[in-house]
């Protein structure tokens, strides 16, 4: 995956903090990682297609996805329902239809699917695009989370 | 007026007709996807619809231009993340009043309503 191509998914998730989450998104660390592992428990997942393959994930602890539940919703819940899980799917949803529209790759538009939200156990998140996963740890106000993309140009 | 709010996210649900309120807007109903959004448009005295673009069983851009071609003329307004040039031409010639990108403040929204109302008043 070419490097550049993460900065739209941090400018992404920025918008989405500072405009509907009250708060800053603070980048800590950006690093080359290897097909995603993670001991998170939550996992926000969604593909693109089109011009562009790959995935994104956003990947939560507990306490960081009720906290972001309680600001996005104005509603609060001490523990994983169903619309804290909606609520996960719609943030990664908006980090990643903010970012494709800035990628520039191409006149045609990247297209994402629906997201899915995962109770991680471990597991390895796989993609269609075979290339290198970028992963980008933020920390905010309401908690540390990480950003991981793996993505490259679809040939033909 | 009755607005429809049309997302498959609940929660973006719950936050559009919590700033539908601070716009004057406080009877409403809700679709979770396109199919519902035109079932309801079509039962219903629906004067505003505020619509999401991606959702399963059916897209807001076709609920859009399905609502268009069965007659419908109520405003639509578009409430998405698609934010490419041609998407946006793409729902403003398939008939959309308004647009607003997700993520978005109360601000932006109520001001598009209050926008589509006013234009709705001949003003």
């Amino acid at each position: 995956m070419n490097v550049q191509f993460i900065n739209p998914f941090i400018e992404s998730v920025n918008d989405l903090f500072s405009t509907m989450l009250g708060c800053e998104a603070i980048r800590e660390q950006v690093r080359l990682t290897e097909p995603v592992v993670t001991k998170e428990p939550l996992v926000a997942v969604i593909n693109m297609s089109g011009p562009v393959k790959g995935t994104v994930a956003l990947i939560f602890p507990l306490e960081t996805a009720l906290a972001i539940f309680g600001r996005f919703s104005g509603e609060k819940s001490d523990r994983l329902t169903a619309d804290v899980v909606d609520t996960l799917a719609e943030i990664a949803n908006i980090v990643a239809g903010g970012a494709k529209s800035k990628l520039n790759v191409s006149d045609t538009p990247v297209n994402l699917t629906m997201p899915n939200v995962l109770e991680n156990r471990g597991n390895t998140i796989l993609s269609p695009a075979s290339g290198t996963w970028i992963e980008v740890i933020f920390s905010s106000a309401l908690g540390g989370f990480n950003l991981r993309v793996t993505m490259g140009k679809t040939k033909g | 007026m009755k607005t429809l709010v049309v997302d498959d996210s609940s929660t973006m649900r719950k936050i559009l007709i919590n700033m539908l309120g601070q716009a004057g807007l406080n009877d409403f109903e809700q679709a979770a996807d396109g199919l519902e959004a035109v079932a309801a448009v079509k039962s219903g005295d629906i004067g505003l619809v505020m619509m999401d673009w991606n959702m399963p069983n059916m897209t807001g851009i076709d609920a859009l231009k399905t609502m268009r071609a069965q007659g419908f003329t109520m405003p639509v307004i578009m409430v998405t993340t698609e934010a490419e040039k041609d998407r946006i031409l793409e729902a403003i010639k398939s008939g959309a009043s308004n647009y607003i990108i997700k993520p978005f403040t109360q601000d932006v929204v109520v001001t598009k309503i209050q926008e589509v109302i006013s234009k709705m008043a001949g003003g």
